[in-house]
């Protein structure tokens, strides 16, 4: 590490700098939590410290709402989708890092032309079909549109940690007598895992915050998953606050509390997929 | 890098196994040969019918939406082929060219701007940082990078919310504006304005995380020649730092382009933003009232494909970026 000159500007913008950013990053959160214990947010708006603690806005959307049942189907739907793109990729990754076979530069550009589709692209054609099949309203018939819009990155993001696993290892266990089978259940799925663990949260995500499809497919009222449901306690006109920022908050804790325990392993995720390529 | 990095893994075993007589090797190696040739392919059949089923087909699909005229009947729908109307309608008419393309190009121009900037000068303030405030920031931006698109976007409108939002009440006190009367979402500017400040503050964090791995690459005795030599942040930053890692910038400047061209939920959760106020459509909520509103699933899927194009062109732009910063092994 270089020694670096104290000047005026370091000492008093780099203190000034991390204020600013924890204030625009952080108070969305603040607000969001404070509005919905607020106790007065249900008839008109809070106040930069809330006039009192109350869980009365949650009993609200749970009670009246039918929210327990939105994240269950969030739940649901987000657990399906781990399973099957998780398992999907890894095979897929493993196929495009590992063997040279024809048109596998081919794959891989039909990978990353898909990500980039946008979901009203998607959504016409594939409520259509969807409708057809008598699939709409179905917690399955949305899982298997989620695994898969989380297929193309997962695919991506592993293809890096599947390379990055070292050749001489793989090689060593055939040495030893190991077959392809032998050899990816007891070394290549142990080197992996961290890759599968960031990609398998990427999936949960993916479905847990997805908003276009499920609120296009999804219409009988139970059927609602957790980032649709809040739709109902929002009105143009007249909105109470506090139900709407209490199903916020039930929707984005449990992304915050797995982003903030996997982050080191979400970064390498990243790095692997999007830097290295 | 070719070689050592993408071979068939089960190719080592023939040399090492011993072979018992002529015949079996040969037919060893020709099971071998089968093998190393279907095992890809069957890897990835799952996924790929995944994918062309359900990505690659509907796409398909969206395209010869947009050449019929698409009547919904009972128990399923009927679309009858009428060429180019819908382009022709939606290429000719104001609302394209004077509210939906300038609303999404300048909007997404904005976001990449200010969020790759923002995620820059982010990263250069966490590699400052000591171990403590680089914890602290750190976690805060990932509370902000971790917000789903639907709660942040219903924040945001909360803050400006007129009336009492936190940010007209205090725009008010200060007599910037009246909040009884001020709607900022009645406006094109102030509610792009807003959406703008929504998809940074959700895009930064990506940029900033990213940048910032870029930045632990870069050998530190490069910055020390550089003091040495009497450069200056300024000139460390423009002939140290952005050569170094070039290739993130692009990668990240690039995937904010494609992510921010098609952002939907945050535009279309907000007040007016899911049809009652046409000003501030954008092409992918124009696609999605034209036909789930309206019922007009033909110039919905025009204006799908319109964008789909638009990204396309953008995406292989990306693809060439990664060829050229030497993909060795794609």
């Amino acid at each position: 590490m270089s020694v670096r000159r104290t000047t005026l500007a370091s000492r008093v913008g780099l203190p000034v700098a991390v204020i600013a950013l924890l204030v625009f990053t952080l108070f969305p959160v603040y607000w969001m939590v404070s509005t919905a214990l607020d106790p007065k947010a249900l008839t008109r708006g809070s106040d930069l410290l809330p006039s009192g603690v109350t869980f009365e806005h949650f009993d609200f959307v749970f009670d009246r709402g039918n929210f327990g049942q939105y994240l269950l189907n969030s739940a649901i739907v987000g657990i399906a989708t781990i399973a099957a793109a998780a398992a999907l990729s890894l095979f897929a990754a493993i196929a495009v890092a590992r063997f040279k076979f024809k048109f596998r530069t081919s794959v891989l550009i039909m990978v990353l032309i898909v990500q980039m589709v946008p979901l009203e692209a998607l959504v016409i054609p594939l409520f259509i079909q969807m409708r057809d099949f008598e699939m709409l309203n179905s917690l399955l018939g949305l899982s298997v549109v989620y695994i898969a819009l989380s297929l193309p990155f997962a695919i991506w993001t592993l293809r890096g940690f599947v390379a990055a696993v070292p050749k001489e290892v793989e090689e060593a266990a055939y040495i030893d007598g190991a077959s392809w089978f032998r050899m990816f259940w007891s070394v290549l799925l142990p080197l992996v895992g961290p890759g599968l663990v960031a990609t398998s949260i990427f999936a949960f995500i993916t479905a847990w915050n997805e908003f276009v499809f499920a609120y296009t497919f999804m219409k009988g009222s139970d059927k609602y998953t957790a980032a649709v449901g809040i739709f109902q306690f929002f009105g143009e006109n007249t909105t109470s606050w506090g139900p709407v920022m209490a199903s916020s908050t039930l929707v984005t804790l449990p992304v915050m509390i797995f982003f903030v325990i996997v982050h080191r392993r979400l970064g390498s995720g990243l790095a692997a997929g999007a830097v290295k390529g | 890098m070719k070689d050592t990095l993408v071979s068939d893994g089960p190719e080592v075993t023939p040399s090492v196994r011993p072979q018992s007589d002529d015949g079996g090797a040969e037919a060893a190696r020709r099971r071998k040969k089968l093998v190393t040739l279907t095992r890809p392919w069957l890897l990835l059949t799952p996924s790929l019918i995944v994918l062309v089923g359900l990505l690659l087909w509907p796409l398909i699909q969206v395209g010869k939406l947009s050449l019929q005229d698409y009547k919904v009947k009972f128990g399923g729908g009927e679309g009858t082929y009428i060429g180019f109307d819908h382009y022709k309608d939606l290429l000719t008419g104001d609302l394209l060219w004077k509210t939906v393309l300038p609303n999404t190009v300048f909007f997404a121009l904005a976001c990449v701007g200010l969020t790759v900037v923002l995620g820059t000068l982010v990263a250069l303030l966490l590699n400052r940082l000591g171990p403590t405030w680089k914890l602290i920031c750190s976690v805060s931006i990932l509370a902000a990078w971790a917000m789903p698109a639907v709660t942040g976007t219903y924040v945001w409108i909360w803050l400006f919310s007129p009336e009492d939002g936190m940010i007209s009440q205090v725009a008010d006190s200060v007599g910037l504006i009246d909040a009884e009367t001020t709607n900022w979402f009645t406006e094109r500017l102030p509610f792009y304005g807003i959406a703008t400040i929504n998809v940074v503050h959700h895009g930064f964090p990506f940029v900033a995380i990213t940048v910032l791995a870029g930045l632990l690459t870069i050998p530190k005795e490069l910055y020390e020649a550089g003091e040495i030599d009497g450069a200056n942040a300024w000139q460390r930053f423009w002939r140290i730092t952005v050569p170094s890692i070039k290739p993130v910038f692009l990668v990240v400047t690039i995937l904010s382009t494609i992510w921010d061209f098609k952002v939907f939920t945050q535009v279309f959760l907000m007040p007016g933003g899911s049809g009652s106020n046409p000003d501030v459509y954008n092409l992918g909520v124009y696609s999605y009232i034209e036909a789930f509103a309206k019922n007009d699933y033909g110039t919905g899927a025009a204006a799908a494909v319109l964008l789909t194009l638009l990204l396309l062109v953008i995406t292989i732009v990306y693809i060439r970026t990664l060829f050229r910063q030497g993909e060795e092994d794609l």
